[in-house]
């Protein structure tokens, strides 16, 4: 009995056992982007072992298929191959879709060195990674004077503010990484808060044609992007140490990047910067040292239908401001035009005391995108900065370590912005952003707040157009809409509040009184409309031009508006004017570009009209216990600019080539019929460089820098009364200073180590004749020279 | 025959995260993250608001000349006016009495006795005159000052021949040198706390 029983079982075991494979998959395959069929896709069936092809449907049968895993490998001329597995429990019908585009294909090429421009036909110019390397030591605003028409205006040498087309501070827009930078970029004494190291690739955009960005970018957008993430399993990273005699400098700064084919990525960058006092060709700049730390990190995955990123960034300087500009009173900055010497003068020195600034910068982004089928591609970011601003003036007794200023600010953003990129000839771009900003400004200063605590909020919305007509043409349009909300907290001293005659329009916004002053809370709204228009024409292989219309609306910032107060360092009175009204910018520019394998010629021009344009400028005088000081108001007039810049790249031999780079502006001031302060003058820089790639790609250049007298300056000069001797004395404050010409050597080497590893070495001499100069530009050319000689001594390893 | 579809939900998605943006978006213009309580005012230290200088007459209590200096605001940034009170008489001495004071307090503050001479090696007062025929000399009992130097509270003037002129009052704060070898002092480095200048004084 036993047997028969253990028969009928096995016989039915046999039956359970037995496979039944006879399960049909059909799949369909169609392009990712406009959903066509792919025809001729070969599918490779991973556990059969077999190959079958896609017809002109895009349709494929595998028959006699068993229950469980199906691996498939598709793979298809000009796709990336897509490996998919199914669960097979019954017939199945898969569409499946594969990503066809090549231009897409960039992000995942290796090695690639295509120039990824932010727009189409705006002037816009690339700073590449070997070009920032040779201002690692330096800030970000010294490496964008790499492109004509960007200049700087400095407190120094250290604090370098950038200047496209001569405007600069809230109206040129900083983005890092994809975040907005916010760091009381208003001040004039204010450098961008942003390690130069971070950077593979710097963007310059003249004008305000990049809209996703901002629509008050009157002066120009600058975006600086790291490294594009490759897919691939690989280690990579470089490591650069520097030192330079001027200022008996050193900096290092080290980066290390981790990718997966998998798509994900990770990066840890960091960089330390110190210098003492620098040198002019006579003397020590006394007070010039900086200390500068920084680390950021970057996390994520990337792959083609969707990835996210986590970015972070901390930013520590320390900056020393040369002590000799310390002035107490407007006779001691007569005393330090006519002498021609800094007062003070000391031995050299690592120390940084006052006046100096310290600085913390963090900033964090969290952002997600995802492709859909047919449509595009959807990003979605939320970003926070925290910016401490400490500015030490020298003070005396128990105040001697507390700041004189102290401001907070906070920033939230949120954006969404999309992407509809499914038909490469008209691609449509959209979005919003929404922003909350809090400044707070600490009353243990003891010293009354320059600007007042506020709440800011930002909304925008935004689209762009770029419509591709033939292979020759491209045409593009955007239009932005900004609302801006600014809510301050205000302390008016009652005689300042008569003075300026708000009883009479903003009576209702004062919430609040002590013996001498009013608590105000004035609330004001800005809408802003941005536009943007412009083509791109190539008129043959080798020419092509440029045309764009940008209209660019920007509300006063809190300095414009809410400053009131004693610039202690600067001795002057600061005056803002809750009156003001937005400025708008309506700018014109053409670009024609020459380009063969000899010459590269780039000529861009350009005239912006600048209705309620905002600046500072001294008008009158207030007598005080302590002397007069001279007081500087804000203004708003119509203003024009207009300017030309010029690149000329000409390759004489295989070896030997000659750069060009010239630029004019000119800037009036139509209220008044004067020029507008802090022009840059005419400079043209020529450079002849000798490479030899066989020599270890060695490479040695000679740059001649020419900056002509600036000829067109307002007179802002005043006259201040010494009541001991009656006497009246003069105050040049306008006059700007000669002529220069200096002379920079560089050189460069770059030795194989391995496959993966190289090493190269740069040797750098700015100024190498050691000329005596000041700059116009330098707020602080009133007291001292600029630098002297430098030699720089750079060894970066790639790996 | 049993036939498995993909579910592909792009479109519910897309909705789900355009509603999540423009609520975002939204709650972003309500919410204020930071406290809306009133900000304080600022505290500024060794504030001072009146100076007084008061020349009597060591023979005749009664001929007395006062020179005020009045900055409602403070004098570190405020708007200060000046005046006058009385003139000197020709060949007379007279003892000089100064008054430093914070009258946004009340009772006003006696900054010199409080602040000033309190800390009286970082101080010095330094006078000036043009014009007018006036000499002076600190007194034995005067305040020390900083590096033996007396520190001029406590001075006595002299009036010469009938003129008229100029004549100045600096207080600085913490020099690095002084020099009161002249009497009227001089000094280098440190911050001015106040430099103000009389016209018209005369001396009949």
């Amino acid at each position: 009995m036993k047997y028969y029983v253990l028969i009928v079982l096995l016989v039915f075991m046999c039956f359970g056992f037995a496979q039944k494979c006879d399960d049909v998959f059909l799949g369909e395959l169609r392009d990712f982007h406009d959903n066509t069929p792919l025809n001729g896709a070969t599918v490779f069936i991973k556990n059969l072992n077999k190959y079958v092809a896609s017809d002109e449907r895009g349709k494929f049968k595998i028959e006699n298929l068993c229950k469980g895993e199906l691996i498939l490998v598709i793979s298809h001329i000009g796709c990336e191959t897509k490996r998919i597995t199914f669960n097979i429990d019954g017939d199945m019908f898969q569409n499946i879709a594969l990503e066809h585009h090549i231009e897409e294909l960039n992000e995942v090429s290796i090695a690639a060195t295509v120039e990824r421009k932010e727009t189409k036909t705006s002037q816009e110019t690339i700073i590449k990674s070997e070009t920032l390397k040779r201002y690692s030591n330096l800030s970000v605003g010294d490496a964008l004077k790499e492109v004509p028409g960007v200049s700087s205006i400095n407190t120094g040498s250290t604090i370098v503010k950038p200047m496209i087309n001569g405007l600069h501070s809230s109206r040129v827009l900083i983005m890092n990484n994809g975040v907005r930078l916010q760091d009381q970029e208003w001040g004039i004494e204010h450098a961008p808060n942003i390690d130069v190291n971070i950077a593979n690739q710097i963007s310059v955009i003249k004008g305000s044609g990049a809209l996703a960005y901002g629509g008050d970018a009157v002066g120009g957008v600058v975006v600086i992007n790291p490294k594009r993430i490759i897919r691939l399993d690989t280690i990579y990273g470089r490591t650069l140490i520097g030192g330079q005699t001027n200022g008996r400098g050193y900096n290092i700064t080290s980066t290390l990047n981790k990718n997966f084919s998998s798509g994900w990525f990770a990066e840890i960058q960091g960089s330390s910067k110190r210098n003492g006092d620098l040198k002019a060709p006579n003397y020590t700049l006394t007070n010039t040292g900086l200390d500068s730390k920084g680390v950021s990190a970057r996390l994520g995955k990337l792959n083609f239908e969707s990835g996210f990123e986590i970015y972070y960034s901390f930013l520590d300087n320390e900056i020393g401001i040369l002590g000799a500009s310390h002035i107490g009173s407007v006779f001691d900055l007569e005393r330090a035009i006519n002498s021609g010497q800094p007062f003070l003068v000391e031995d050299f020195s690592y120390e940084i005391n006052a006046p100096k600034q310290e600085i913390t910068h963090h900033l964090a982004k969290l952002n997600y995108y995802k492709r859909y089928k047919n449509f595009g591609r959807l990003k979605l970011q939320y970003d926070y900065q925290h910016n401490q601003r400490l500015e030490f003036d020298v003070r005396i007794g128990d105040r001697r370590e507390i700041p004189a200023i102290d401001l907070t600010l906070q920033t939230h953003s949120i954006l969404a912005d999309v992407n509809l990129d499914s038909n490469l000839n008209r691609k449509i771009n959209f979005g919003v952003i929404g922003r909350f900003q809090d400044n707070f400004a600490n009353p243990d200063t003891g010293v009354r707040r320059l600007i007042p605590d506020y709440n800011k909020y930002d909304f925008g919305i935004y689209t762009t157009v770029e419509y591709v007509v033939n292979n020759r043409l491209i045409a593009d349009a955007g239009l932005r809409y900004d609302f801006n909300r600014i809510d301050a907290k205000k302390f008016y001293r009652k005689s300042r509040w008569d003075e300026r005659g708000y009883d009479e329009d903003f009576s209702d916004i004062i919430i609040d009184e002590t013996p001498t002053q009013y608590l105000t809370n004035p609330v004001f709204d800005y809408h802003n409309i941005s536009a943007s228009a412009g083509i791109n024409y190539s008129i043959n292989e080798s020419q092509q031009m440029l045309l764009n219309y940008s209209l660019a609306s920007r509300p006063p910032n809190v300095a414009e508006l809410f400053s009131d107060g004693l610039h202690h360092s600067a001795a002057r009175f600061e005056l803002g004017d809750i009156r003001f009204d937005q400025e708008i910018s309506n700018r014109i520019s053409a670009s024609y570009i020459y380009s063969t394998s000899k010459l590269n010629l780039s000529t861009e021009i350009f005239y912006n009209n600048i209705r309620d344009f905002i600046y500072l400028r001294p008008f009158d005088f207030i007598s005080t216990a302590r002397g007069p000081f001279p007081l500087w108001e804000y203004q708003q007039t119509d203003a024009e600019l207009f300017g030309i810049d010029l690149t000329i790249n000409y390759n004489l031999t295989d070896n030997w080539q000659f750069v060009n780079k010239t630029a004019y502006l000119k800037g009036n001031d139509l209220g008044t019929d004067m020029a507008i302060i802090d022009i840059p003058p005419f400079n043209t820089t020529n450079q002849i460089t000798y490479n030899n790639e066989s020599w270890n790609n060695f490479s040695a250049s000679l740059k001649s820098e020419w900056v002509f007298k600036q000829r067109d300056f307002p007179d802002f000069n005043f006259e201040v009364e010494d009541e001991l001797n009656e006497e009246m004395i003069l105050v040049d404050i306008s006059s700007p200073p000669p002529s220069y010409h200096l002379l920079h050597f560089y050189s460069e080497a770059t030795f194989i180590l391995s496959e993966k590893t190289n090493l190269n070495i740069s040797l750098g001499v700015n100024n190498l004749l050691n000329a005596a100069y000041r700059n116009y530009l330098n707020r602080l050319r009133f007291y001292a020279d600029e630098l002297g000689r430098n030699i720089t001594l750079q060894l970066q390893l790639n790996y | 025959m049993k036939i498995t579809y993909l579910n592909l939900n792009s479109m519910k998605s897309t909705k789900f995260f355009m509603s999540a943006i423009i609520c975002l978006a939204l709650t972003n213009t309500f919410t204020s993250c930071s406290d809306d309580d009133d900000p304080d005012p600022v505290l500024e230290e060794e504030f001072i608001t009146n100076l007084t200088l008061t020349f009597t007459n060591t023979a005749d209590a009664t001929d007395a000349v006062v020179l005020f200096s009045t900055a409602p605001d403070g004098f570190e940034d405020g708007t200060s006016t000046e005046n006058i009170l009385g003139t000197f008489t020709a060949g007379a001495t007279y003892s000089l009495s100064l008054e430093i004071l914070n009258e946004q307090e009340d009772p006003a503050d006696d900054v010199l006795n409080d602040d000033i001479i309190p800390e009286a090696d970082e101080h010095f007062f330094a006078y000036a005159v043009n014009g007018i025929n006036l000499t002076m000399t600190r007194d034995a009992s005067d305040v020390a000052g900083p590096d033996g130097s007396k520190l001029g509270v406590n001075t006595t003037w002299v009036a010469g021949a009938i003129s008229n002129g100029n004549l100045q009052i600096r207080l600085i704060h913490e020099p690095t040198t002084v020099d009161d070898s002249d009497e009227f002092g001089s000094a280098t480095g440190g911050s001015e706390d106040f430099n103000i200048t009389w016209t018209g004084v005369v001396i009949l």
